[in-house]
Protein backbone atom coordinates (compact mmCIF):
# COMPACT_ATOMS: atom_id res chain seq x y z
CA UNK A 1 0.00 0.00 0.00
CA UNK A 2 2.84 2.16 0.52
CA UNK A 3 6.45 1.70 -0.60
CA UNK A 4 9.10 3.99 -0.10
CA UNK A 5 12.19 3.60 -2.50
CA UNK A 6 15.81 5.43 -1.65
CA UNK A 7 14.12 8.84 -0.74
CA UNK A 8 16.30 11.43 -0.67
CA UNK A 9 15.01 14.97 0.73
CA UNK A 10 17.22 17.86 1.41
CA UNK A 11 15.52 21.33 2.24
CA UNK A 12 18.68 23.65 1.76
CA UNK A 13 20.31 21.54 -0.98
CA UNK A 14 23.23 20.29 0.88
CA UNK A 15 22.40 18.53 4.08
CA UNK A 16 19.93 15.43 3.67
CA UNK A 17 16.91 15.22 5.95
CA UNK A 18 16.03 11.79 4.75
CA UNK A 19 19.02 10.25 3.73
CA UNK A 20 18.37 7.22 1.14
CA UNK A 21 15.14 5.93 3.07
CA UNK A 22 13.15 2.91 2.15
CA UNK A 23 10.34 1.40 3.93
CA UNK A 24 7.45 -0.33 3.23
CA UNK A 25 4.12 -0.56 5.08
CA UNK A 26 0.97 -2.65 4.23
CA UNK A 27 -2.53 -2.17 3.60
CA UNK A 28 -4.31 -2.36 7.19
CA UNK A 29 -0.94 -2.39 9.19
CA UNK A 30 -0.69 -0.11 11.98
CA UNK A 31 3.08 1.21 12.67
CA UNK A 32 4.64 3.59 14.84
CA UNK A 33 6.84 6.10 13.59
CA UNK A 34 9.10 7.33 15.60
CA UNK A 35 13.05 8.98 16.62
CA UNK A 36 14.75 12.04 18.32
CA UNK A 37 13.26 15.23 17.31
CA UNK A 38 14.96 16.10 14.14
CA UNK A 39 14.87 12.98 12.50
CA UNK A 40 12.73 13.88 9.94
CA UNK A 41 9.19 12.16 11.01
CA UNK A 42 7.15 14.77 10.11
CA UNK A 43 8.80 15.28 6.77
CA UNK A 44 8.13 11.85 5.55
CA UNK A 45 4.79 12.22 6.37
CA UNK A 46 4.86 15.25 4.69
CA UNK A 47 6.20 13.34 1.72
CA UNK A 48 3.80 10.46 1.98
CA UNK A 49 0.94 13.16 1.70
CA UNK A 50 2.50 14.79 -1.11
CA UNK A 51 2.76 18.09 0.44
CA UNK A 52 6.41 18.21 0.62
CA UNK A 53 9.48 17.28 -2.82
CA UNK A 54 12.07 15.22 -2.62
CA UNK A 55 14.93 15.18 -4.63
CA UNK A 56 15.14 11.25 -5.41
CA UNK A 57 13.62 8.32 -5.05
CA UNK A 58 10.09 7.06 -5.86
CA UNK A 59 7.37 6.79 -3.41
CA UNK A 60 4.37 4.59 -4.00
CA UNK A 61 1.07 5.24 -2.36
CA UNK A 62 -1.85 3.06 -3.12
CA UNK A 63 -0.60 2.85 -6.76
CA UNK A 64 -0.24 6.33 -7.35
CA UNK A 65 3.34 7.32 -8.19
CA UNK A 66 3.71 10.29 -5.51
CA UNK A 67 6.26 12.39 -6.98
CA UNK A 68 4.50 12.77 -10.33
CA UNK A 69 1.78 14.30 -8.82
CA UNK A 70 1.04 18.05 -9.79
CA UNK A 71 -0.51 20.94 -7.34
CA UNK A 72 -3.73 20.43 -10.16
CA UNK A 73 -4.09 16.94 -8.77
CA UNK A 74 -2.47 15.53 -5.45
CA UNK A 75 -6.16 16.57 -4.53
CA UNK A 76 -6.87 12.79 -5.57
CA UNK A 77 -4.16 11.17 -3.34
CA UNK A 78 -5.25 13.60 -0.25
CA UNK A 79 -8.83 12.27 -0.24
CA UNK A 80 -7.67 9.39 0.09
CA UNK A 81 -6.05 10.26 3.38
CA UNK A 82 -5.90 11.46 6.66
CA UNK A 83 -3.56 13.77 8.53
CA UNK A 84 -3.30 14.57 11.87
CA UNK A 85 -1.02 17.68 11.97
CA UNK A 86 1.51 18.27 14.37
CA UNK A 87 0.40 22.07 14.98
CA UNK A 88 -3.51 20.99 14.40
CA UNK A 89 -3.96 23.69 11.99
CA UNK A 90 -7.64 24.39 13.23
CA UNK A 91 -9.19 27.27 11.53
CA UNK A 92 -9.48 30.16 14.45
CA UNK A 93 -13.05 31.76 12.95
CA UNK A 94 -15.17 28.35 12.77
CA UNK A 95 -16.46 26.27 16.06
CA UNK A 96 -15.33 22.57 16.47
CA UNK A 97 -18.12 21.68 14.61
CA UNK A 98 -17.37 23.69 11.62
CA UNK A 99 -13.81 23.15 11.54
CA UNK A 100 -14.63 19.18 11.18
CA UNK A 101 -17.34 19.53 8.87
CA UNK A 102 -15.41 21.80 6.70
CA UNK A 103 -12.91 18.79 5.95
CA UNK A 104 -15.69 17.32 3.93
CA UNK A 105 -17.35 20.52 2.64
CA UNK A 106 -14.33 20.55 1.16
CA UNK A 107 -14.81 17.47 -1.07
CA UNK A 108 -18.49 18.24 -2.06
CA UNK A 109 -20.28 15.94 0.28
CA UNK A 110 -24.02 16.87 0.80
CA UNK A 111 -25.27 19.03 3.90
CA UNK A 112 -26.94 15.72 5.44
CA UNK A 113 -24.19 12.98 5.55
CA UNK A 114 -21.73 16.24 6.98
CA UNK A 115 -23.76 16.66 9.95
CA UNK A 116 -24.37 12.80 10.55
CA UNK A 117 -20.51 12.58 9.94
CA UNK A 118 -19.14 15.19 11.70
CA UNK A 119 -21.43 13.85 14.75
CA UNK A 120 -19.96 10.88 14.73
CA UNK A 121 -16.38 11.93 14.91
CA UNK A 122 -16.77 14.01 17.39
CA UNK A 123 -18.48 11.33 19.60
CA UNK A 124 -15.31 9.43 18.82
CA UNK A 125 -13.08 12.11 20.51
CA UNK A 126 -15.29 13.06 23.33
CA UNK A 127 -15.92 16.79 22.40
CA UNK A 128 -19.61 16.36 21.50
CA UNK A 129 -20.48 19.06 24.64
CA UNK A 130 -18.06 21.71 22.78
CA UNK A 131 -19.12 21.27 19.09
CA UNK A 132 -19.95 25.06 19.56
CA UNK A 133 -17.20 26.28 20.85
CA UNK A 134 -14.21 28.09 19.26
CA UNK A 135 -10.79 26.49 18.88
CA UNK A 136 -8.92 29.44 21.19
CA UNK A 137 -11.31 28.93 24.12
CA UNK A 138 -10.41 24.73 24.59
CA UNK A 139 -7.17 23.10 25.92
CA UNK A 140 -4.04 22.05 23.88
CA UNK A 141 -5.47 18.62 23.98
CA UNK A 142 -9.12 19.39 23.38
CA UNK A 143 -7.60 21.16 20.09
CA UNK A 144 -5.35 18.04 19.23
CA UNK A 145 -8.76 16.36 19.51
CA UNK A 146 -10.72 18.18 16.91
CA UNK A 147 -7.40 17.64 14.19
CA UNK A 148 -8.10 14.22 14.86
CA UNK A 149 -11.90 13.97 14.89
CA UNK A 150 -11.28 15.79 11.52
CA UNK A 151 -8.75 13.44 10.08
CA UNK A 152 -10.99 10.26 10.54
CA UNK A 153 -14.09 12.14 9.58
CA UNK A 154 -13.87 11.07 6.00
CA UNK A 155 -13.15 7.68 6.70
CA UNK A 156 -9.73 7.79 5.18
CA UNK A 157 -8.07 4.66 4.08
CA UNK A 158 -4.60 6.07 5.33
CA UNK A 159 -4.51 7.97 8.18
CA UNK A 160 -0.86 10.19 9.08
CA UNK A 161 -1.36 11.10 12.57
CA UNK A 162 1.79 13.58 13.59
CA UNK A 163 2.15 13.21 17.50
CA UNK A 164 -1.36 13.16 17.63
CA UNK A 165 -0.87 12.59 21.80
CA UNK A 166 1.91 14.74 22.54
CA UNK A 167 -0.22 17.09 24.10
CA UNK A 168 -2.62 14.55 26.16
CA UNK A 169 -2.76 13.12 29.04
CA UNK A 170 -1.57 9.37 29.40
CA UNK A 171 -5.05 8.16 30.15
CA UNK A 172 -6.63 10.65 27.19
CA UNK A 173 -3.57 9.74 24.89
CA UNK A 174 -4.38 5.66 25.44
CA UNK A 175 -8.06 6.61 24.73
CA UNK A 176 -6.85 7.97 21.76
CA UNK A 177 -4.40 5.59 20.72
CA UNK A 178 -7.37 3.19 20.80
CA UNK A 179 -9.59 4.87 19.00
CA UNK A 180 -7.10 4.94 15.81
CA UNK A 181 -6.69 1.46 16.66
CA UNK A 182 -10.51 1.32 16.17
CA UNK A 183 -9.89 3.33 12.99
CA UNK A 184 -7.61 0.50 12.17
CA UNK A 185 -9.62 -2.36 12.96
CA UNK A 186 -12.27 -0.64 10.59
CA UNK A 187 -9.82 -1.36 8.09
CA UNK A 188 -7.31 1.86 7.62
CA UNK A 189 -3.61 1.71 7.43
CA UNK A 190 -2.41 3.65 10.02
CA UNK A 191 1.04 5.71 10.19
CA UNK A 192 1.57 6.74 14.09
CA UNK A 193 4.24 9.23 14.63
CA UNK A 194 5.58 9.69 18.61
CA UNK A 195 8.23 10.12 21.06
CA UNK A 196 6.21 8.08 24.16
CA UNK A 197 7.47 4.92 24.91
CA UNK A 198 4.62 4.17 26.90
CA UNK A 199 2.09 4.78 24.15
CA UNK A 200 4.04 2.44 21.96
CA UNK A 201 4.39 -0.15 24.55
CA UNK A 202 0.12 0.29 25.10
CA UNK A 203 0.25 -0.79 21.47
CA UNK A 204 2.02 -3.78 20.40
CA UNK A 205 2.30 -2.52 16.68
CA UNK A 206 5.43 -2.64 14.23
CA UNK A 207 8.01 0.43 15.34
CA UNK A 208 9.94 2.29 12.25
CA UNK A 209 13.02 3.84 14.09
CA UNK A 210 14.32 6.98 12.24
CA UNK A 211 17.59 8.67 13.63
CA UNK A 212 18.93 11.67 11.34
CA UNK A 213 17.18 10.56 8.29
CA UNK A 214 17.96 6.95 8.31
CA UNK A 215 15.81 3.59 9.45
CA UNK A 216 17.83 2.69 12.63
CA UNK A 217 15.17 -0.63 12.82
CA UNK A 218 12.00 -1.71 12.01
CA UNK B 1 -23.52 22.34 -8.36
CA UNK B 2 -22.50 21.55 -4.81
CA UNK B 3 -19.18 23.25 -5.77
CA UNK B 4 -21.06 26.12 -6.53
CA UNK B 5 -23.68 26.75 -3.69
CA UNK B 6 -21.05 26.13 -1.16
CA UNK B 7 -18.61 28.36 -3.12
CA UNK B 8 -21.53 30.75 -3.19
CA UNK B 9 -21.70 30.91 0.44
CA UNK B 10 -18.46 31.21 1.20
CA UNK B 11 -18.37 34.25 -1.45
CA UNK B 12 -20.66 36.12 0.68
CA UNK B 13 -18.95 35.88 3.91
CA UNK B 14 -15.88 37.23 2.17
CA UNK B 15 -18.29 40.26 1.07
CA UNK B 16 -19.13 40.56 4.77
CA UNK B 17 -16.02 40.24 6.20
CA UNK B 18 -14.42 42.67 3.67
CA UNK B 19 -17.20 44.84 3.25
CA UNK B 20 -15.01 48.17 2.89
CA UNK B 21 -12.68 46.90 0.34
CA UNK B 22 -15.97 45.14 -1.57
CA UNK B 23 -18.02 48.92 -1.87
CA UNK B 24 -14.81 50.29 -2.73
CA UNK B 25 -14.12 48.24 -5.44
CA UNK B 26 -17.99 48.52 -6.58
CA UNK B 27 -17.97 52.42 -6.69
CA UNK B 28 -14.93 52.28 -8.64
CA UNK B 29 -16.22 49.97 -11.08
CA UNK B 30 -19.81 52.07 -11.19
CA UNK B 31 -18.07 55.23 -11.82
CA UNK B 32 -15.73 53.77 -14.48
CA UNK B 33 -18.87 51.82 -16.46
CA UNK B 34 -20.65 55.49 -15.99
CA UNK B 35 -18.12 57.06 -17.82
CA UNK B 36 -17.66 54.58 -20.37
CA UNK B 37 -21.86 54.29 -20.44
CA UNK B 38 -21.97 58.21 -20.51
CA UNK B 39 -19.92 58.70 -23.72
CA UNK B 40 -21.80 55.55 -25.09
CA UNK B 41 -24.62 57.78 -24.47
CA UNK B 42 -23.29 60.80 -26.32
CA UNK B 43 -22.28 58.73 -29.57
CA UNK B 44 -25.73 57.15 -29.70
CA UNK B 45 -27.44 60.51 -29.93
CA UNK B 46 -24.26 62.19 -32.27
CA UNK B 47 -24.82 59.56 -34.48
CA UNK B 48 -28.59 59.20 -34.31
CA UNK B 49 -28.67 63.33 -35.09
CA UNK B 50 -26.10 63.27 -37.73
CA UNK B 51 -28.41 60.31 -39.49
CA UNK B 52 -31.40 62.60 -39.06
CA UNK B 53 -29.33 65.68 -40.95
CA UNK B 54 -28.40 62.75 -43.21
CA UNK B 55 -31.72 61.50 -44.17
CA UNK B 56 -32.03 64.52 -46.57
CA UNK B 57 -29.39 63.19 -48.98
CA UNK B 58 -30.46 62.66 -52.43
CA UNK B 59 -28.14 61.93 -55.28
CA UNK B 60 -28.80 64.23 -57.95
CA UNK B 61 -28.12 62.73 -62.23
CA UNK B 62 -27.40 65.83 -64.42
CA UNK B 63 -28.02 65.08 -68.09
CA UNK B 64 -26.68 65.40 -70.86
CA UNK B 65 -28.52 68.17 -73.22
CA UNK B 66 -28.61 66.27 -75.75
CA UNK B 67 -29.52 62.66 -74.04
CA UNK B 68 -31.05 60.16 -75.94
CA UNK B 69 -34.22 58.17 -74.97
CA UNK B 70 -32.78 54.96 -75.12
CA UNK B 71 -29.96 56.23 -73.08
CA UNK B 72 -32.46 57.73 -71.10
CA UNK B 73 -34.18 54.03 -70.42
CA UNK B 74 -31.56 52.99 -69.54
CA UNK B 75 -30.75 54.53 -66.74
CA UNK B 76 -34.24 54.20 -65.72
CA UNK B 77 -33.74 50.77 -65.87
CA UNK B 78 -31.02 51.15 -63.52
CA UNK B 79 -32.68 53.07 -60.52
CA UNK B 80 -35.86 50.72 -61.04
CA UNK B 81 -33.38 47.83 -60.30
CA UNK B 82 -31.53 49.09 -57.16
CA UNK B 83 -33.08 47.37 -54.39
CA UNK B 84 -32.06 50.57 -52.01
CA UNK B 85 -33.69 53.04 -54.22
CA UNK B 86 -36.59 54.27 -52.71
CA UNK B 87 -38.05 56.89 -55.60
CA UNK B 88 -36.83 58.79 -58.52
CA UNK B 89 -38.48 62.59 -59.93
CA UNK B 90 -37.31 63.74 -63.30
CA UNK B 91 -36.99 66.81 -63.53
CA UNK B 92 -37.17 68.42 -66.72
CA UNK B 93 -35.07 71.72 -67.98
CA UNK B 94 -38.26 73.51 -68.02
CA UNK B 95 -39.16 73.09 -64.74
CA UNK B 96 -35.47 73.28 -63.14
CA UNK B 97 -35.12 76.96 -64.80
CA UNK B 98 -38.77 77.55 -63.60
CA UNK B 99 -37.56 76.67 -60.20
CA UNK B 100 -34.82 78.64 -60.27
CA UNK B 101 -36.75 81.63 -60.99
CA UNK B 102 -39.25 81.69 -58.40
CA UNK B 103 -36.49 80.52 -56.17
CA UNK B 104 -33.52 83.03 -57.00
CA UNK B 105 -32.71 85.91 -54.83
CA UNK B 106 -32.47 89.97 -55.57
CA UNK B 107 -28.65 90.26 -56.34
CA UNK B 108 -29.43 87.15 -59.25
CA UNK B 109 -32.03 88.85 -60.54
CA UNK B 110 -29.76 89.93 -63.64
CA UNK B 111 -29.35 85.79 -64.61
CA UNK B 112 -33.05 85.54 -65.35
CA UNK B 113 -32.51 88.25 -68.43
CA UNK B 114 -30.37 85.25 -70.10
CA UNK B 115 -32.12 84.37 -73.23
CA UNK B 116 -31.58 80.63 -73.05
CA UNK B 117 -32.06 78.02 -70.20
CA UNK B 118 -28.96 77.38 -69.11
CA UNK B 119 -29.88 74.42 -66.48
CA UNK B 120 -29.56 71.01 -67.77
CA UNK B 121 -32.56 68.23 -67.35
CA UNK B 122 -31.75 65.97 -64.04
CA UNK B 123 -33.12 63.12 -61.57
CA UNK B 124 -33.35 63.69 -58.01
CA UNK B 125 -32.82 60.23 -56.35
CA UNK B 126 -33.57 59.03 -52.51
CA UNK B 127 -32.62 55.93 -51.37
CA UNK B 128 -34.26 54.09 -48.54
CA UNK B 129 -33.11 54.39 -45.23
CA UNK B 130 -30.63 51.79 -43.75
CA UNK B 131 -27.58 51.29 -42.35
CA UNK B 132 -25.22 51.35 -44.67
CA UNK B 133 -26.91 53.79 -47.30
CA UNK B 134 -23.51 56.13 -47.33
CA UNK B 135 -22.13 53.04 -49.35
CA UNK B 136 -25.13 52.26 -50.75
CA UNK B 137 -25.23 55.97 -52.26
CA UNK B 138 -21.78 56.07 -53.29
CA UNK B 139 -21.48 52.59 -54.69
CA UNK B 140 -24.38 53.74 -57.08
CA UNK B 141 -22.62 56.94 -58.08
CA UNK B 142 -19.80 55.08 -59.49
CA UNK B 143 -22.07 53.09 -61.69
CA UNK B 144 -24.13 55.84 -63.45
CA UNK B 145 -21.03 57.58 -63.72
CA UNK B 146 -19.93 55.75 -66.09
CA UNK B 147 -23.22 55.27 -68.41
CA UNK B 148 -23.75 57.06 -71.47
CA UNK B 149 -25.96 60.45 -71.30
CA UNK B 150 -24.96 61.72 -67.95
CA UNK B 151 -23.24 64.44 -67.33
CA UNK B 152 -22.30 64.69 -63.74
CA UNK B 153 -23.20 63.51 -60.70
CA UNK B 154 -23.96 65.68 -57.16
CA UNK B 155 -24.16 64.34 -53.92
CA UNK B 156 -22.99 65.56 -50.31
CA UNK B 157 -19.48 63.53 -50.64
CA UNK B 158 -17.46 65.84 -48.81
CA UNK B 159 -20.56 65.77 -45.91
CA UNK B 160 -21.23 61.94 -45.97
CA UNK B 161 -17.39 60.97 -45.89
CA UNK B 162 -16.66 63.79 -43.03
CA UNK B 163 -20.13 62.00 -41.29
CA UNK B 164 -17.94 58.37 -41.74
CA UNK B 165 -14.31 59.83 -40.71
CA UNK B 166 -16.08 60.93 -37.28
CA UNK B 167 -18.11 57.61 -36.62
CA UNK B 168 -14.66 55.79 -37.16
CA UNK B 169 -13.33 58.30 -34.88
CA UNK B 170 -15.62 57.82 -32.40
CA UNK B 171 -15.62 54.17 -32.38
CA UNK B 172 -11.97 54.31 -31.70
CA UNK B 173 -12.27 56.59 -28.93
CA UNK B 174 -15.10 53.89 -27.70
CA UNK B 175 -12.70 51.40 -28.00
CA UNK B 176 -10.37 53.39 -26.54
CA UNK B 177 -11.88 54.42 -23.26
CA UNK B 178 -13.39 51.03 -22.81
CA UNK B 179 -9.84 49.17 -23.20
CA UNK B 180 -7.95 51.63 -20.63
CA UNK B 181 -11.34 51.92 -18.59
CA UNK B 182 -11.20 47.68 -18.36
CA UNK B 183 -7.61 48.18 -17.75
CA UNK B 184 -8.19 49.76 -14.63
CA UNK B 185 -10.62 48.39 -13.53
CA UNK B 186 -8.71 44.99 -13.60
CA UNK B 187 -5.60 46.40 -11.97
CA UNK B 188 -8.04 47.76 -9.49
CA UNK B 189 -10.63 44.61 -8.97
CA UNK B 190 -7.34 41.87 -8.81
CA UNK B 191 -5.92 43.75 -6.03
CA UNK B 192 -9.03 43.80 -3.78
CA UNK B 193 -9.94 40.30 -4.47
CA UNK B 194 -6.28 39.71 -3.68
CA UNK B 195 -6.91 41.24 0.06
CA UNK B 196 -9.82 38.66 0.22
CA UNK B 197 -7.44 36.20 -0.58
CA UNK B 198 -4.98 36.57 1.45
CA UNK B 199 -7.79 37.33 4.35
CA UNK B 200 -8.63 33.89 4.15
CA UNK B 201 -4.46 32.84 3.32
CA UNK B 202 -4.99 29.88 5.96
CA UNK B 203 -7.91 28.44 5.52
CA UNK B 204 -7.21 27.94 1.53
CA UNK B 205 -4.13 26.70 2.63
CA UNK B 206 -5.79 24.16 4.89
CA UNK B 207 -8.29 23.47 1.54
CA UNK B 208 -6.13 22.50 -0.68
CA UNK B 209 -4.21 20.54 2.50
CA UNK B 210 -7.42 18.05 2.97
CA UNK B 211 -8.31 17.47 -0.47
CA UNK B 212 -10.00 21.06 -1.81
CA UNK B 213 -9.49 20.94 -5.85
CA UNK B 214 -7.69 24.61 -6.80
CA UNK B 215 -11.02 24.83 -8.76
CA UNK B 216 -13.28 24.75 -5.62
CA UNK B 217 -10.62 27.45 -4.03
CA UNK B 218 -11.04 29.33 -6.84
CA UNK B 219 -14.65 29.22 -7.37
CA UNK B 220 -16.11 31.46 -4.70
CA UNK B 221 -13.24 34.35 -5.48
CA UNK B 222 -13.79 34.35 -9.05
CA UNK B 223 -17.75 34.55 -8.01
CA UNK B 224 -16.49 37.49 -5.61
CA UNK B 225 -15.18 39.41 -8.40
CA UNK B 226 -18.00 38.47 -11.37
CA UNK B 227 -20.55 39.97 -8.59
CA UNK B 228 -18.66 43.35 -7.85
CA UNK B 229 -18.78 43.55 -11.75
CA UNK B 230 -22.13 43.48 -12.07
CA UNK B 231 -23.27 45.09 -8.90
CA UNK B 232 -20.75 48.32 -10.35
CA UNK B 233 -22.51 47.91 -13.57
CA UNK B 234 -25.79 47.51 -12.78
CA UNK B 235 -25.70 50.77 -10.21
CA UNK B 236 -24.03 52.51 -13.52
CA UNK B 237 -26.82 51.91 -15.39
CA UNK B 238 -29.01 53.91 -12.85
CA UNK B 239 -26.44 56.63 -13.03
CA UNK B 240 -26.53 56.85 -16.68
CA UNK B 241 -30.17 56.49 -16.48
CA UNK B 242 -30.61 59.10 -14.45
CA UNK B 243 -28.44 61.51 -16.53
CA UNK B 244 -30.71 60.63 -19.58
CA UNK B 245 -33.52 61.40 -17.78
CA UNK B 246 -32.45 64.74 -16.15
CA UNK B 247 -30.99 65.90 -19.68
CA UNK B 248 -33.80 64.80 -21.44
CA UNK B 249 -36.79 66.37 -19.24
CA UNK B 250 -34.71 69.35 -19.09
CA UNK B 251 -33.91 70.31 -22.91
CA UNK B 252 -37.11 68.48 -24.18
CA UNK B 253 -38.45 71.05 -25.56
CA UNK B 254 -35.12 72.35 -27.68
CA UNK B 255 -35.15 68.42 -28.47
CA UNK B 256 -38.59 68.69 -29.95
CA UNK B 257 -37.99 71.61 -31.51
CA UNK B 258 -34.96 70.05 -33.39
CA UNK B 259 -37.71 67.28 -34.63
CA UNK B 260 -35.97 64.67 -32.85
CA UNK B 261 -35.47 62.11 -29.82
CA UNK B 262 -32.75 62.15 -26.87
CA UNK B 263 -32.41 58.15 -26.98
CA UNK B 264 -31.06 56.23 -24.71
CA UNK B 265 -28.12 53.15 -24.92
CA UNK B 266 -29.56 50.65 -27.20
CA UNK B 267 -30.40 47.31 -25.21
CA UNK B 268 -27.66 45.12 -26.76
CA UNK B 269 -24.74 47.67 -25.80
CA UNK B 270 -26.53 47.81 -21.86
CA UNK B 271 -26.14 43.94 -21.84
CA UNK B 272 -22.36 44.68 -23.41
CA UNK B 273 -21.42 46.99 -20.60
CA UNK B 274 -22.69 44.48 -18.17
CA UNK B 275 -21.05 41.68 -19.84
CA UNK B 276 -18.12 43.71 -20.09
CA UNK B 277 -18.32 44.17 -16.34
CA UNK B 278 -18.50 41.23 -15.15
CA UNK B 279 -15.55 39.94 -17.70
CA UNK B 280 -13.34 42.19 -16.43
CA UNK B 281 -14.11 41.14 -13.18
CA UNK B 282 -13.92 37.74 -13.81
CA UNK B 283 -10.21 38.37 -15.21
CA UNK B 284 -9.48 40.38 -12.39
CA UNK B 285 -10.20 37.39 -9.86
CA UNK B 286 -8.94 34.72 -11.97
CA UNK B 287 -5.48 36.90 -12.18
CA UNK B 288 -5.04 36.97 -8.23
CA UNK B 289 -6.09 33.53 -7.62
CA UNK B 290 -4.12 31.93 -10.37
CA UNK B 291 -1.15 34.14 -9.01
CA UNK B 292 -1.71 32.85 -5.24
CA UNK B 293 -1.74 29.52 -5.94
CA UNK B 294 0.94 30.19 -8.44
CA UNK B 295 3.33 31.35 -5.39
CA UNK B 296 1.77 29.28 -2.77
CA UNK B 297 2.81 25.94 -4.95
CA UNK B 298 5.90 27.01 -5.70
CA UNK B 299 7.07 27.83 -2.14
N1 LIG C 1 10.47 23.68 6.03
C1 LIG C 1 11.71 23.37 6.44
N2 LIG C 1 12.76 24.05 5.99
C2 LIG C 1 14.02 23.76 6.36
N3 LIG C 1 14.32 22.76 7.20
C3 LIG C 1 13.31 22.02 7.69
C4 LIG C 1 11.96 22.29 7.33
N4 LIG C 1 11.16 21.39 7.96
C5 LIG C 1 11.99 20.61 8.69
N5 LIG C 1 13.28 20.98 8.53
C6 LIG C 1 14.44 20.32 9.13
O1 LIG C 1 14.37 18.96 8.79
C7 LIG C 1 14.74 18.16 9.89
C8 LIG C 1 13.66 17.13 10.17
O2 LIG C 1 12.50 17.82 10.55
P1 LIG C 1 11.15 17.05 10.91
O3 LIG C 1 10.13 18.09 11.19
O4 LIG C 1 10.87 16.06 9.85
O5 LIG C 1 11.56 16.31 12.23
P2 LIG C 1 10.65 15.50 13.24
O6 LIG C 1 11.23 14.14 13.30
O7 LIG C 1 9.24 15.61 12.85
O8 LIG C 1 10.90 16.28 14.57
P3 LIG C 1 9.91 16.54 15.81
O9 LIG C 1 9.88 15.30 16.61
O10 LIG C 1 10.54 17.67 16.56
O11 LIG C 1 8.60 16.89 15.23
C9 LIG C 1 14.99 19.10 11.05
O12 LIG C 1 16.39 19.26 11.18
C10 LIG C 1 14.35 20.39 10.63
O13 LIG C 1 15.12 21.49 11.10
MG1 LIG D 1 7.59 16.49 13.63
Amino acid sequence: MIQVFNVVKMYDGSNPVLDNISLEISKGEFVFLTGPSGAGKTTILKILFGWESFETGQVLVQGINVGKLTHRNVYTLRRSMGFVFQDYKLLPNKTVFENVSFAQEVIGHDQKKIRFKTWEALKNVGLTPKKDAYPAYLSGGEQQRIAIARAMVNSPAIILADEPTGNLDPDIAIEILKLFEELNQKGSTIIFATHSQEIMKAGNHRVINLNRGKVVSS
Amino acid sequence: MQTLISGYRTTLSNILSNKQTFLLSVATITIAISILGLFLLLFFNLNGLLSSWNREEQVIVYLDDDISSSQKENLEDIFSNNQQVESTIEVSRETAWAEFQSNVSDNLKPLLSLEFNPLPASYKIRFRSSDNRLSHIREFSKILETQQGVESIEYGEEWISRFEKFMVFSKIFLFAIGGLLSLGLILIISNTIRLSIYSRQDEIELMLLIGATPRFVKIPFLLEGMIQGLAGSVLALFIIGGVHYYLKSKFQSSIDAMGMDFQFIAEPFLFGLIGLSVLVGFMASYISTFQFLYLLNKK
